[in-house]
């Protein structure tokens, strides 16, 4: 049958009760004109037996198996309705389990899967990967510079379209709008791999992207466009980018986002554009030399070109590329380093060197598909109960000859029908949860973003519903093959209770994954403990860093230092700052190194990589690292003063070994400098990694260099830093020349988003863990509590024969705990066994954790105890005269 | 057990859609009016039996040959009245066609002999 034919059939079905009037009517006319023209007796010999005739109309406009399945909801919502706080069990442990599938899923989908908006023939598109050898370790990365990208365009042959592309933050508008906005600096060919004609004018063209520099045009994105322009016409209007005068051309369409993942660019410029207005030598030599690795590198497969082709012809050119590079450069040769490129995912969580972040959000889903298999081990085992107790019904209607096909289609229907009740609360549940997840995960503005973005979402989460369905209808279906005799000779009572292998079964694995998922929680929240205990060497909190950007404002030095001194005095003078002092670098933001000459050593370079921060003299209270030994900066380390330097203890260690450190000398930049003079030694801070173990720094006064060297300073604020952020920013942006500018940022947030992985992994396997724990422990409750009621007669009879309290309390907690304890030592191996595995996402910690093991373990017991007790101590209020004197 | 006169005549299999439809093309007709008016137009041979006639009006309904609604005879009784649609028209053309062809050839098989 087609479609269209069965749309109709439908669509009689729906009105069939109406059409059966219909007809009847008909004939009763019919039957009218008959005996109108030929009497009642022809009539009657004429339409005597009409069954026939209507059986055979009405059968064109039934549909058996629909019926049947309406008649099936019916029962089973009849049977629902009889039982609600059943149905409300079962419909809550399925929405938390769908719901958390639905949220995490939404969340992977976005970061690996879902591709972005507009692109062509997705499956065809790939990121650029370049992984060498590079001193024993494998190093895998997605930035390259210019020429690389050139080189490998000049030298591939497999791809019919090639694009480069970098996300930039920079300062667009001028004046009181100019805001720090992320910027897509991209080829011209960029474009060409979607298909998405512009809502306003054109795109830039290959003329206007072209080297040494490209034209001043901009592409503004269509949020952007609609939030500053109003949608305007704005085509030829001049907008200044970082020092950039561009002319708009052209306008996105909305919901474009090239292959940005967070927010979407607000401009679009051209690469050549872009790196040809930088200043210094990277601009003119950007295209030419290997020294600056700054941008991504998209292509397009040519048809018939596979992957594995594709990325073995980009080998071949970046090997050629880095022989290239080698001959003006000192790297190791193609030999050792064996540079190798790979066509790899467009999305980076979904290449082969996803972060940290991507990996542990895969490792977040495979937990929320735990929480639904122990939320349908819970639910079969509710309907299992169930089935039980209507096992006298069901053989009944066996016995009137309803087929079990029949019966188990009706169990299917009403586990079917309450998984999908579930799963509209599960996608509730993921839309109010999930904003919190997302927000973890991807950035604040995709918190905002509803949970069913897509049908991708929808589809997976109707697909856990029958999933879910299946499995728990069909569980109850298997123990209704008894023989039916039996089940209808036994009275409501029986002797014995029936133990079925099935149930216990299920509730051991249901407490197994939560002890898995509670093994994971522990181990997520003993890293995030770590990370945060850990002594980065300055307190983050109360400090924000404000950094100046000049934006093509020409000054000179002396300029610069006035101005650099007055936002200094300006912030000291803020009623909500501490200390202030001006710098030049800041942990996880960026970092300096220069040549350190030793009288001893022969080069302090091998001994590892030593950074330095210049700063004012208050930078150590600033930032609240301490002094172990000797002293910090003091107003007397002036310019003409004798020359100081901090160092850190680790470097201190490396350089002076069983030495004191204080008062060494140290040439910096140049051996022939005069001795800077070692006066005091800081304690190690956290620069670059979290989980590196050299911690090399020192730190120079910034009065005894240049004062036009900082770019920005650092303020310690009284009370909550980030509260005090804009009005920070008001204050010293009135002192800033012309179109220049500062921003202002938290260095708390920075640090922060260094922890996140760690974070997102405690904050989801504990809510998850905690998710398992309560729907295990609604399980074991319910088994032992229906086991109780079946064993009321049992019980009654045992203390009718002298039974004390305290024995079938024994009795029952003996029988709960036995399940309880299996459960725990199975998920206790199963999470030694998974465990390490995660590892590498942990912070310090060992996946062997015993303190972690232990905890959980007792943490289950608790639990389980628990939920035995209170029908343990229903089971002592059992009736031995009922029981006496019921029937059996 | 009907009276039927002996010039009476079964209809062939299959021409019953045919007919209904060939019929509704002349104006809009109800179930008796239908049957009526092919009898009439036969000589009073082809006899259609209510039996067939309902199910095969239903069928081309659900088909979308046919559309029934409601209306008056000129009685003032409200009687069901089926029109063809396009959908009917172009089905009733392929009948006829492939009707014509059979009976061609079957004729052409009988003549001779």
């Amino acid at each position: 049958m087609g479609l269209l034919a069965f749309l109709a059939k439908l669509a009689d079905w729906r009105r069939r009760d109406q059409l059966s009037g219909e007809l009847d009517e008909e004939l009763n006319f019919h039957r009218a004109q008959l005996e109108r023209d030929g009497g009642a007796g022809h009539a009657r010999r004429r339409l005597g037996n009409l069954t026939r005739l209507k059986e055979e109309t009405r059968d064109m406009w039934s549909i058996p198996w629909l019926d049947q399945l309406q008649q099936d909801a019916r029962y089973a919502l009849r049977g629902l309705r009889r039982s609600p706080g059943f149905a409300a069990t079962v419909i809550v442990t399925l929405a938390l389990g769908i719901g958390a599938n639905a949220a995490m899923f939404g969340v992977v989908d976005r970061l690996m899967f879902r591709p972005f908006a507009y692109l062509k023939d997705p499956d065809t598109v790939h990121r650029v990967y370049l992984r060498w050898h590079d001193r024993g370790t494998v190093r895998t990365d997605n930035w390259m510079e210019y020429t690389r990208f050139l080189d490998l365009q000049k030298w591939s042959s497999a791809f019919s379209q090639y694009a480069a592309f970098a996300d930039r933050n920079d300062a667009v508008g001028v004046g009181d709008a100019a805001r720090e906005r992320p910027v897509a600096v991209v080829n011209a060919s960029f474009f060409d791999f979607f298909d998405a004609p512009p809502a306003l004018g054109r795109y830039f063209t290959a003329s206007e992207d072209s080297l040494p520099r490209g034209a001043d045009v901009v592409v503004l994105g269509n949020a952007f466009w609609q939030s500053e322009y109003g949608s305007r016409n704005v085509l030829g209007t001049v907008l200044q980018v970082g020092d950039m005068h561009l002319t708009i051309i052209g306008v996105t369409p909305r919901g474009f986002a090239g292959v940005a993942e967070g927010e979407a660019p607000a401009v679009y410029l051209p690469i050549t554009t872009y790196a040809g207005s930088r200043r210094g030598n990277q601009g003119t030599t950007y295209y030419r030399t290997y020294n600056w690795g700054w941008m991504d590198f998209m292509v397009r497969r040519r048809p018939g070109v596979t992957v594995t082709q594709a990325s073995a012809d980009l080998s071949q050119a970046y090997v050629r590329s880095w022989n290239a590079e080698a001959a003006t450069d000192h790297i190791a040769p193609a030999s050792v380093a064996k540079p190798e490129a790979i066509a790899g995912a467009l999305k980076e969580a979904a290449g082969p060197d996803p972060g940290l972040e991507a990996r542990t959000a895969l490792w977040v889903s495979g937990v929320a598909l735990i929480v639904l298999l122990i939320a349908c081990a819970n639910v079969a085992n509710l309907f299992l109960a169930r089935a039980l107790k209507r096992q006298r019904e069901m053989a009944v209607r066996l016995a009137l000859g309803v087929s079990r096909g029949r019966l188990l289609r009706q169990m299917l229907t009403e586990s079917l029908l309450l998984a999908f009740i579930g799963a509209i609360a599960g996608v509730l549940v993921a839309q109010w949860g999930g904003a919190g997840i997302r927000g973890l995960l991807i950035s604040k503005e995709g918190a905002s973003l509803a949970v069913i973005a897509d049908w991708r979402t929808l589809g997976i989460v109707a697909g856990a519903a029958v999933v879910a369905g299946v499995l728990t209808g069909l569980a109850p279906a298997l123990i209704t093959r008894r023989e039916l005799a039996t089940a209808l000779k036994a009275g409501t009572r029986e002797g014995t209770y029936q133990r079925s292998r099935l149930r216990t079964g299920l509730l051991v694995a249901q407490g197994a994954l939560s002890v898995l998922l509670l093994v994971g929680a522990g181990l997520f929240v003993r890293s995030l403990e770590r990370v945060k205990a850990m002594r980065m060497g300055y307190d983050a909190d109360p400090v924000l860093f404000v950094e100046r950007n000049n934006r093509g404002v020409n000054l000179d030095d002396s300029a610069l230092v006035r101005l650099n001194l007055s936002l200094l005095d300006a912030a000291q003078r803020l009623p909500g700052t501490e200390h202030a002092a001006l710098n030049t670098t800041l942990p996880f933001w960026s970092t300096s190194s220069t040549s350190l000459f030793i009288t001893g050593i022969d080069s302090v370079r091998r001994l590892g990589r030593f950074t330095f921060q210049q700063a004012t003299t208050d930078y150590f209270r600033v930032m609240g690292t301490q002094i172990l030994r000797g002293r910090g900066f003091t107003p007397e380390d002036r310019a003409s003063a004798p020359r100081v330097m901090v160092v850190s203890d680790g470097m201190a260690r490396r350089l002076w070994p069983g030495k004191d450190a204080l008062g060494q000398c140290v040439r910096v930049r140049a051996d022939t400098m005069p001795c800077t003079t070692v006066v005091g030694i800081a304690e190690n801070i956290v620069e670059r990694d979290l989980t590196g173990t050299d911690r090399f720094n020192y730190y120079m006064p910034l009065e005894q260099d240049h004062l036009d060297f900082a770019d920005g300073l650092l303020l310690k604020m009284r009370g909550d830093a980030r509260a005090q952020q804009e009005a920070v920013r008001g204050a010293l942006q009135k002192l800033m020349p012309g179109a220049s500018y500062v921003t202002v940022q938290s260095f708390g947030d920075v640090v922060d988003g260094q922890r996140r992985s760690w974070r997102m992994g405690a904050t989801l396997f504990v809510a998850f863990g905690l998710l398992a724990l309560i729907v295990a422990a609604i399980g074991i409750y319910g088994v032992i509590g229906y086991n109780v009621a079946q064993r009321m007669h049992e019980l009654g009879v045992r203390i009718a024969l002298g039974a004390q309290s305290g024995d079938v309390v024994k009795l029952v907690l003996g029988q709960g705990m036995s399940f309880a304890l299996t459960g725990i030592g199975v998920g206790l191996i199963l999470a030694l066994v998974v465990a390490r595995f995660v590892e590498p996402l942990l912070f310090h910690e060992s996946a062997k954790d015993p303190a972690v093991y232990a905890g959980v373990g007792l943490v289950l017991l608790a639990v389980a105890m628990l939920a035995c007790a209170l029908p343990a101590l229903r089971a002592t209020r059992a009736d031995p005269n009922a029981a006496l004197r019921g029937d059996s | 057990m009907t009276q039927t006169p002996d010039n009476r005549r079964e209809l062939l299999p299959g021409t019953l859609d045919m007919l209904i439809l060939k019929s509704l093309t002349v104006q809009p007709m109800h179930g008796y009016g239908i049957a009526q008016h092919i009898l009439r137009l036969s000589g009073d041979v082809l006899f259609v039996d209510e039996g067939s006639l309902y199910p095969a009006l239903q069928r081309m309904r659900q088909q979308g040959f046919l559309k029934a609604t409601w209306g008056r005879t000129p009685n003032n009784q409200r009687a069901r009245y089926y029109t063809v649609t396009r959908a009917g028209r172009r089905h009733l053309g392929e009948r006829e066609t492939g009707f014509a062809a059979v009976i061609e050839a079957m004729l052409r098989v009988l003549k001779p002999a």
